[in-house]
């Protein structure tokens, strides 16, 4: 096991992720390493970029003035950010790799690790919109960079796990239905986090 | 040459019903598209009264609901209950006549709603002479369907008969209990419920509308095509069963989570409130039986746009019977209530669940039934990208928007001052409807490439002429 | 039996899986929703609350033709935020004569159920023909044709308040001989005003939350 397929992953799998997945197909990565030599590269960005812009020019929700936060409180923002990444990641490579039986699919979770990363690879550049931490701007982002990851999550799933392409269509849409569900728990999460009191006050 | 004729499926009131269903599709989501973009450009209504928001947005819902939506329950539920039961159409010019009339009816409840005729009860907005005729088509309805289901040459009444049948059933009930008013003149009445009991009633209804018809009946067309398409039985028989008892008797509850902090009594809401996240087992155990349908028997699989759509449909339907639950919570109905981020919900359904199964269905359905290949597979998977592109950016502009919306409204500052006016937090809304805007021209993009896409299929061509197949003694009705 | 063998019964009998259905469906509305149907206490109206006259139920009417309520809701929740924005929050007595219910479910525009008086009739007037003159953000859309349609056109007042004393609103063989002519040189617009005038009077006028 070469370490190459690391630098490839991190360097190359942005614009080439058809390449990427051809070579993740023939190995058998070890997911410590794929998580600290390739995925958390690229999961710090979006945290850090969020702290640099929230720090700078505050966050921007619709009419509000922006929401300047004391840089301790950014901080602790950015890592509980940076966790649910890390968490997020961790519980989709799992599912996927629990799928894979399912579907009759690899499964390495090294390859179940790397795969969802490359999928969320543009994601994590485009969080570079979280400099200038305005939601419109974000959503105007981040959107179109989904469906771009949504569409590579169709693509890789057969070729990285080696299963056909009905079997990929499947376990891919059986994915995007557990990110939904997970996006909307966080959102109604963080909804009722905060009407409990903590973040910025309501009046309820 | 008798006996063969006795047995042939009646197909060709399918084909057109799908055909109506495509065209009401179309319709109602222009003015779905053309009122979102009156969000933007209030103008645009050119001091038109018929043009005017509050006019055009039940337009809106009711083309969607009962031209789109029941046109294609229609349509699927005649296909699957000749085939599921070995007999054709009970009383098919009955059968006929629910078509038409249906048409006529939506067409005309259509242009009475310009004319501002409208009770304001969501979804039930049609006047007293509509609410008549419909129950009158809908009885009518239940007769061919019930009908053919009694003449069955197949002993057990299949599972997605099942979720048809409640279909027709419940909403019956709601219909009439729901529209009982005094009528006044022919395009007004008064409800015989007044205020917050109009109010509980309405949403006993709302809500199950949505339940019976948007989710049950949906579930029925999942039940028959995704094993019929996976040529394999359905994974597991008796949650079915389970799955299908607990929907229908814990639905009916849910309602007046429609109604939090409102003067409705508080057990009510209580009741409401924890009988929608119950709800999430049943809803959630129809849609596991559906994936692990098609899952088990992958091998066998052909991926056409048909199983794409339906299987992705599966993924959306999954994300909106959990997010409903989660919006009954009071510490989330409080933020999102009154807001886009209902909207936004509604449209994971109706979009994501209800279009793309149904836009599955048809892609299925439409070739078999007059037997050649679809016209443009490449168009129909366009259509698919297209369809999830648009329903994800109008999911996440709507949430977006909502929860500015519900967090700034409620924002005081240090000493309990409200932060925000209204009017900033409305006009901050603008980029939002935007971008629901461009999503919506996607999604009605792609559904006219499937409506050109299917009628260039049809076009010219017969139904093909089937037959009841033979019983194996096994299951026949004398067994 | 178990309970299969029973299922299996009703799933090969078409009337029997019908009658379950029914069944089935109903008991959720009987517990749940008949109670509410005969709860006294939601239909106890609150002091100031009345029955509307002949021009404000036209005014209702036309709120109602419209699809106002598609828009505003009319319905201030017990909360913090909402009191202070709109005023005190809304009290089953207050909806006693409402047939139908207008609560609404969004909230395009602020709530609607405390503005009565907010606002001088002149101020509604010009706002309702155009928006954008009074709130140059607003996206409501204009009613022109307001101004220039009858109120006495609307509908058939003393039929519909007739039909109202069937369902037991208060009104008075005198009240409904002189509605033609109270809506008399009213435009629809007066009507839609004084509507709007009346709403959320309900209530005695030292509550304040």
């Amino acid at each position: 096991m070469s370490s190459e397929i690391y630098s490839f992953l991190l360097f190359k799998s942005l614009y080439q992720p058809t390449e990427a997945f051809k070579q993740l197909a023939q190995v058998d990565p070890s997911p410590v390493g794929i998580m600290l030599r390739y995925s958390l590269w690229l999961l710090i960005l979006p945290p850090a970029f969020s702290l640099i812009g929230a720090a700078n020019f505050g966050w921007r929700l619709g009419a509000a003035e922006p929401l300047m936060l004391p840089t301790q409180a950014l901080l602790l923002v950015s890592c509980a950010y940076f966790l649910i990444l890390i968490i997020g990641l961790l519980s989709t490579s799992i599912i996927s790799r629990w799928m894979a039986s399912t579907y009759a699919a690899s499964t390495s979770l090294g390859r179940h690790v790397a795969l969802i990363t490359i999928v969320g690879e543009p994601l994590a550049v485009a969080s570079l919109a979280h400099l200038f931490p305005d939601v419109l701007l974000n959503i105007i982002v981040l959107i179109p960079t989904m469906i771009w990851s949504m569409f590579l999550l169709y693509k890789g799933i057969p070729i990285v796990l080696e299963t056909t392409s009905e079997r990929g269509m499947l376990m891919a849409s059986s994915l995007v239905g557990w990110l939904l569900v997970a996006a909307v728990s966080l959102l109604g999460m963080s909804m009722m986090f905060w009407t409990l009191g903590v973040g910025p006050l309501l009046g309820v | 040459m008798d006996e063969e004729d006795n047995n042939l499926y009646h197909d060709k009131v399918v084909i057109r019903l799908i055909q109506f269903s495509i065209i009401w599709a179309v319709l109602a989501m222009t003015v779905g598209v053309y009122i979102s973009a009156e969000l933007i450009w209030p103008s645009i209504d050119f001091g038109q009264f018929w043009l005017s928001f509050g006019r055009l947005r039940p337009l809106h819902t009711n083309g969607i609901i009962f031209g789109f939506a029941v046109s294609a329950l229609m349509a699927t539920g005649f296909y699957s209950v000749q085939r599921t039961s070995h007999a054709p159409l009970y009383a098919p010019r009955l059968a006929w006549f629910c078509c038409y009339a249906w048409q006529l009816t939506v067409l005309l409840g259509g242009l009475s709603l310009l004319a501002g005729w409208t009770t304001s009860k969501e979804y039930a907005e049609l006047e007293w002479p509509f609410d008549i005729v419909i129950a009158v088509v809908w009885v009518c309805f239940g007769i061919v369907f019930f009908g053919t289901i009694a003449n069955r040459k197949i002993k057990p009444i299949y599972i997605s008969n099942w979720f048809y049948g409640a279909l027709i059933i419940v909403i019956a009930m709601l219909h009439i209990v729901n529209s009982l008013a005094i009528p006044v003149t022919i395009g007004k009445s008064y409800s015989v419920y007044a205020g917050a009991q109009d109010a509980v009633v309405q949403w006993w209804y709302g809500h199950n509308a949505v339940g019976f018809l948007l989710t049950g009946g949906f579930l029925g067309m999942m039940y028959y095509f995704l094993p019929k398409h996976a040529g394999r039985p359905i994974w597991s028989y008796r949650l079915s069963v389970v799955a299908f008892w607990a929907f229908t008797y814990s639905y009916i509850w849910a309602g007046p989570h429609h109604l939090h902090y409102s003067a409705v009594p508080e057990w009510v809401l209580s009741l409401a409130m924890i009988m929608s996240v119950i709800l999430l087992a049943p809803s959630w155990a129809s849609m596991i039986n559906g994936i692990m349908t098609v899952s088990s028997a992958s091998e066998k699989l052909k991926t056409d746009p048909a199983l794409k759509f339906i299987v992705l449909s599966l993924a959306f339907y999954g994300l909106a019977t959990f997010e409903g639950p989660m919006m009954s919570f009071p510490s989330v109905n409080v933020v999102s209530h009154f807001t886009d981020w209902t909207i936004g919900h509604v449209h994971s359904g109706a979009l994501g669940w209800n279009a793309m199964i149904t836009y599955g269905t048809f892609y299925f359905m439409v070739p078999r039934l007059v037997g050649v290949e679809l016209y443009s597979l490449r168009l129909a998977n366009i259509h698919f990208w297209m369809a999830l592109a648009g329903t994800m950016l109008y999911i996440i502009a709507m949430w977006g928007a909502g929860v500015s919306q519900g967090l700034l409204w409620l924002s005081v500052d240090e000493i309990g001052e409200l932060s925000f006016s209204f009017k900033d937090i409305m006009s901050s809304m603008t980029p939002y409807y935007a971008l629901r805007l461009i999503a919506g021209i996607i999604f009605l993009g792609g559904t006219l490439l499937m409506g050109y896409n299917l009628f260039m299929t049809l076009a010219g061509k017969h139904a093909l002429k089937v037959y009841a197949p033979a019983v194996s003694p096994a299951f026949g009705v004398s067994s | 039996m178990s309970a299969l063998s029973l299922h299996k019964k009703i799933e090969e009998n078409t009337g029997l899986l019908i009658f379950g259905i029914l069944l089935v469906s109903s008991i959720g509305g009987l517990v749940q929703i008949l109670p509410v149907l005969n709860q006294q206490s939601l239909q106890i109206a609150t002091e100031n609350t009345r029955v509307y006259s002949a021009v404000e139920l036209t005014g209702r009417d036309i709120y109602i033709r419209e699809g106002c309520s598609v828009c505003h809701s009319q319905q201030v929740r017990p909360l913090i935020a909402e009191v202070e924005r709109y005023g005190p929050y809304s009290r089953a007595g207050e909806f006693v004569y409402d047939r139908p219910f207008l609560w609404g479910s969004k909230r395009t525009g602020p709530d609607l159920h405390r503005v009565g008086g907010k606002f001088s009739n002149d101020w509604h007037r010009v706002h309702l023909i155009d928006p954008r003159s009074v709130i140059a953000a607003s996206i409501m859309p204009a009613y022109p044709w307001l101004a220039k349609r009858e109120a006495s056109q609307v509908g058939n007042i003393t039929a519909k308040l007739s039909a109202l004393r069937i369902l037991g609103h208060p009104y008075s063989d005198e009240d409904i001989a002189a509605a033609d002519s109270e809506l008399e040189g009213l435009k629809e617009i007066d009507a839609l005003i004084a509507y709007l005038q009346m709403l959320g009077t309900g209530l005695s006028e030292d509550i304040s939350i």
